[in-house]
């Protein structure tokens, strides 16, 4: 009988289907891998077993028995212990607070045992002793501490509720191979204890080192579920793409034939340095993209945003049509023929509950400097940057809100074709989006390269940049350690190149 | 659209809750709902109404944007207008355009304070309201109060065009330029943008800081033409006439449809809103209870009222 | 260079997040001494008395505002609990006769008073999800209300027992000295409570103090409840300080709780601060009203210049506890 069960939930926000089918079954006493891509659903998963999220379907059961979660303190109370991807700390507490803040250890039924609450603390935090690093005290604010330090808490504070089930949604994503190394120990530990386990990461070597069994996930949907011992990176591949196995390895195909017939180069980086990336250049011609690759979070963000005036820099130099472009903020970028596009549609695209031609105008607005706003003619404008990406939707004045994921960000992009931008890059675009709406995005992409434009595309998805880009530059600890061109750019080399002293 | 979705919409909350108000306070009060005593009712709700459109500027712009300070610019206005037309028409000129000139002044210390030196809007207008108290105090002890020219006074009480006298007249002038500023300008789709999701606005372009600048410079420039009118109201300028409209401002915007957390809503319906208000603090004063149950059911009533709008987030999604 | 920036200012920082009201003791301290240089007897025992005794009611009330900002709400109902809970006793007192035990239990009745009032607030923001802001100005009218039928007119004098005890001194030391060391005991004591660690986790950011499986809308009740029984708190010093009750006496502090609780180094938006600081908020307002006062500026002059003070001192205060800690 399995410890936890999932039947057929589902969630969906508004028109967007966040979850559409959902099984999954977890044993005491093993790793449960959970994979898919990004946006496929899994945290949604996740959250509705640790009572964050009410699903609008389904049935959960605990040791066979059918239960409902009211919340995640009741899902602590029925033993659901969860790690969340984004976390769950105060920032201005400290590491020994945050750790038992769930249930704070009491003197007097009133005040805080604080001997007995470092006590605890500390059992979690000699855990991770020796591979913490600098500057992690019991006593250190979390807020001061690095992306790396604040996740070995979120899985110290998952690890203090001492529950039966856990729940780890990519918690390796920002430690280091030692740290990693010695959380799969503790996991060890607790598996040989009876607990029962969910691990989601995207490192592949992780989850066939610690998973006992894994569930692949696929747009909201979970496919398949295969003992680890009797499956394959490939075939986990090839049931998160939907695609046989075989391909895969396959080089890609000769993204563009424009390579030759590639123009003057359009953008410039010259030894860009600044937090968390350093020492970059590259080039970028018109009708050439270029493709930022290797593990998510090794710079290639901050290269993005810092071209674009969104992030600090301290050295180096860009240059824009050959002139210096030092944008200090968005507004001189975009003047100066730059766009961006964010993964991250709802920090940094989408202006929510606006209509959906106030998202698509903002750009035009600033190029041509207007004052007015006149409704008719600005619907106009963006008639053929709206219907060369095939946006569905019911009328401009309708909010954004009312669009699912994909067509939303789909309107984020139509915003930069309104008036043509020299540049265009691409921080992760597809995060959270369906497939069919990849593909339009894709082809538009591909075709406004071919039109002249210089394009920088970074993808978490190794499939979108080996498709698309005509060549690679793999990030590794904030610098481009590799460059992948031709016939080099296989799936193979990709994750080499990645995973290579990560 | 159904029913449900009918009574989401704020407007029509508003609209409604003003006809069985006035006719409730028609069966308390026969002659509550004569066209006079509305006329007399629109011209409070006008004063109101007008400081409250700086006030949903503010709070449209989102950050936690509101401008307790809009009570102090009314009474300062008021003064300084009294003083400089000192009862004769032909100050009026200058006096608007000295009244403008300190409204604009106050909101943009209101809007540097918040955008350069990052001051959370709430402490930076309360700051500048305890200082506008002050000057008040001032101006109060060091000049003679002034009165208002017959020429304003007229403007806002007697009939200027088609029976409505000029203050409606403006109101309705301020209301569709409110509309047409919000719905047909960069500016306005800025405003918003800021409310909604200030980074994104900011990723997109917007210049973020100017337009909040502009926003709270608006708001002073409101609060102090409602203090023209205010003068105009009561014939003589007294002090701390404007702090009636501090809280009552930021109410009219609520329920007129504009969250305090900003980015949606519009002016049309603050100035139901303030209608709204108007009309319920005028059935209380009509009703024979004494202050203490006044202020019981005004207090009970908002709260009750707060319950058909924009309600806080649940936690759970 | 960052990096080296970080080290050499780390300490200041670990200090101001411990002690967010660093500053506010600065400005205290620079005041008090510029209040001893421009008159000696501001510093003296009086002097000190008299001011302890007229701001404690502030201090309390800013302590009160404190525990509600914690968790990143606010209250602007404080001053109308004040007034409530002053009508409340002052009325309860002279119908008991102005017996001592009628000064208790008067006291007892005011607690649950306050109480009653910030557990209605709760309800309506944390329960109810109405907007904080709007909410409580609301209720501040409704229970404005309640204190003018209590009470119509100002000016019922409180019994000559609870002032004169309030004003008095017991073994020559002032009676409000051994309210501060008591009020300082029970602050000490509720710092360390969990009650106010949740309140700090919810204002840090209250969607993962949820996820965290904290039971968020009941905490942030409580919030409003430790308000509600400090304002009435407050209340008792109000009617020591003025021996009379007054349906509106009030309503003026419920600003100055709030700009005293950012004077102290609290954050508005919630999860960082602390209730000393706001005692400092609070004296900073009154040593302001008094150096503006002994500095010998024109009458007529005084609300400006006080005015400008607690501005500057607010934006101050804001830009610095930021620098120190980003």
């Amino acid at each position: 009988m399995s410890k936890l069960k999932l039947s057929g939930v589902s969630k969906a926000y508004g028109a967007t289907l966040a979850l559409r089918r959902g099984d999954l079954e977890v044993e005491a006493g093993e790793v449960h891998v959970l994979i898919g891509s990004n946006g496929s659903g899994k945290s949604t998963l996740c959250k509705i077993a640790a009572g964050s999220v009410r699903p609008d379907a389904g049935e959960i059961t605990l040791d066979g028995r059918p239960v409902h979660i009211s919340g995640p303190q009741g899902a602590r109370a029925l033993g659901i212990g969860i790690f969340y991807q984004e976390l769950s700390l105060a920032a201005h507490r400290t590491v020994e607070e945050n750790i038992c803040l769930t249930n704070l250890p009491l003197k007097a039924g009133l005040f805080i045992d604080r001997q007995a609450l470092s006590a605890r603390a500390a059992r979690y935090i000699a855990l991770f002793d020796g591979v913490a690093g600098d500057g992690f005290a019991a006593d250190a604010t979390v807020g001061d501490l690095r992306a790396d330090q604040r996740q070995l808490v979120e899985i110290m504070k998952a690890l203090a509720t001492e529950a039966p089930i856990l729940i780890f949604d990519e918690p390796t994503s920002a430690l280091d191979s030692a740290q990693v190394e010695r959380f799969f120990d503790i996991l060890r530990g607790l598996k040989a204890e009876g607990r029962a386990m969910v691990f989601i990461s995207h490192r592949m070597d992780e989850i066939f080192s610690i998973g006992d069994r894994v569930t692949v996930i696929r747009d909201g949907e979970t496919v398949a579920t295969s003992r680890i011992a009797d499956t394959d990176q490939a075939t986990v591949i090839g049931q998160m793409v939907g695609e046989p196995p075989a391909r895969a390895a396959q080089a890609a195909p000769a993204a563009s034939a424009a390579e030759e017939a590639a123009g003057e180069p359009v953008l410039s980086v010259r030894g860009l340095t600044g937090p968390g990336y350093s020492d970059i250049s590259f080039e970028v011609r018109r009708g050439e993209i270029v493709g930022f690759g290797g593990l998510h979070g090794q710079g290639q963000s901050s290269v993005l945003r810092a071209i674009f005036g969104a992030h600090p820099v301290s050295a180096g130099e860009v240059t824009l049509k050959g002139e210096r472009l030092d944008a200090r903020s968005p507004r001189a970028a975009i003047l100066h023929g730059a766009a961006y596009v964010s993964g991250d549609r709802s920090r940094d695209g989408i202006i929510q509950g606006r209509p959906i031609i106030e998202n698509l105008t903002p750009i035009h607005y600033l190029r041509q400097r207007l004052v007015l706003a006149r409704p008719a003619a600005l619907r106009e404008k963006a008639r053929p940057a709206v219907e060369a990406l095939h946006t569905r939707f019911a009328g401009y004045s309708h909010p954004i809100n009312s669009l699912s994921g994909g067509n939303q960000q789909k309107i984020v992009i139509a915003r930069w074709l309104i008036d043509r931008p020299d540049v265009l890059l691409l921080d992760d675009p597809t995060k959270g989006v369906d497939l069919s709406a990849k593909n339009d995005l894709f082809s538009l992409i591909r075709k406004l390269a071919a039109e002249g434009l210089g394009i920088v595309l970074y993808s978490s998805e190794d499939a979108e940049l080996l498709a698309n880009a005509d060549r690679i530059l793999v990030f590794n600890g904030g610098q481009v350690t590799r460059e992948l061109a031709g016939d080099e750019r296989t799936r193979f080399n990709l994750y080499r190149a990645a995973y290579e002293a990560a | 659209m159904n029913v449900g979705a009918l009574v989401r919409q704020p407007l029509v909350v508003a609209l409604a809750l003003i006809v069985v108000l006035l006719a409730f306070g028609e069966w308390l009060s026969p002659g509550f709902a004569a066209p006079q005593q509305i006329l007399r009712l629109l011209i409070v709700a006008a004063l109101l109404g007008i400081v409250a459109a700086g006030q949903n500027l503010v709070i449209l712009g989102g950050r936690e944007g509101i401008d307790l300070s809009v009570g102090g610019v009314v009474s300062l206005s008021a003064i300084v207008a009294g003083n400089l037309m000192s009862g004769a028409d032909s100050g009026i000129p200058l006096a608007i355009l000295g009244c403008v000139a300190t409204g604009a002044l106050f909101g943009l210390f209101n809007g540097l304070g918040v955008t350069l030196l990052r001051i959370p809007p709430l402490v930076m207008t309360l700051g500048m309201l305890g200082v506008l108290q002050g000057l008040l105090v001032v101006i109060r002890q060091g000049i003679p109060s002034g009165r208002a020219a017959p020429a304003l006074s007229q403007f806002v009480s007697q009939p200027f065009l088609l029976g409505l006298p000029g203050i409606i007249w403006l109101w309705i002038a301020i209301g569709v330029v409110m509309a047409l500023l919000l719905t047909r300008t960069v500016f306005g789709h800025r405003v918003y943008a800021i409310g909604s999701n200030e980074h994104a606005a900011y990723m997109a372009g917007v210049p973020v800081r100017l337009i909040r600048i502009a926003i709270f410079v608006l708001s002073g420039v409101f609060a102090a033409i409602a203090g023209i009118c205010l003068l105009g109201y009561s014939g003589s300028s007294f002090a701390n006439v404007g702090e009636q409209y501090m809280l009552p401002s930021i109410i009219a915007v609520v329920f007129g449809g504009t969250p305090l957390s900003g980015g949606k809503g519009g002016y049309t319906g603050t100035m139901a809103g303030a209608v709204l208000l108007t009309i319920l603090q005028s059935i209380l004063t009509t009703v024979h209870i004494d202050e203490s149950g006044r202020q019981m059911v005004f207090g009970a009533t908002l709260i009750l009222l707060m319950f058909f709008y924009g309600r806080g987030k649940a936690m759970r999604a | 260079m960052a990096g080296a920036a970080r080290t050499s200012s780390g300490g200041f920082r670990r200090w101001m997040e411990r002690y967010p009201f660093l500053p506010a003791l600065l400005i205290l301290a620079v005041l008090l001494a510029l209040n001893g240089f421009y008159q000696p007897r501001s510093v003296s025992l009086v002097g000190i008395t008299g001011l302890v005794k007229t701001y404690l009611a502030l201090m309390l009330l800013a302590v009160a505002q404190t525990y509600v900002v914690y968790a990143g709400d606010i209250d602007l109902s404080v001053g109308a609990i004040v007034s409530l809970v002053n009508c409340v006793i002052v009325v309860l007192m002279q119908y008991m006769g102005g017996t001592a035990f009628s000064a208790l239990g008067a006291i007892g009745v005011g607690l649950a008073v306050g109480l009653a009032c910030g557990l209605v607030n709760g309800l309506l923001v944390a329960t109810f999800r109405l907007q904080a802001i709007v909410a409580t100005f609301a209720t501040s009218i409704f229970f404005t209300g309640i204190a003018l039928y209590i009470l119509p007119v100002a000016g019922l004098p409180a019994p000559a027992a609870f002032w004169r005890t309030y004003g008095g001194r017991f073994l020559d030391i002032p009676f409000v000295f051994y309210v501060a060391v008591v009020l300082a005991v029970i602050l000490w004591a509720m710092a360390r409570t969990r009650l106010v660690m949740r309140l700090l986790a919810v204002g840090d950011d209250a969607q993962r103090a949820f996820q965290s499986g904290l039971p968020v809308t009941a905490i942030r009740v409580r919030g409003y409840v430790m308000t509600g029984l400090f304002s009435a708190l407050a209340a008792f010093c109000v009617t020591g300080d003025t021996a009379s009750g007054d349906p509106l006496v009030g309503g003026k502090m419920t600003l100055y709780s709030v700009a005293a609780v950012v004077l102290g180094g609290t954050a508005l938006s919630g999860g960082y601060g602390t209730v000393v600081g706001s005692v400092f908020g609070a004296l900073i307002i009154g040593l302001i009203n008094s150096l503006v006062y002994f500095v010998g500026t024109p009458s007529e002059w005084q609300n400006l210049v006080q005015g400008l003070a607690i501005l500057i001192a607010l934006m101050a205060g804001v830009v610095v506890g930021r620098r120190a800690r980003a």
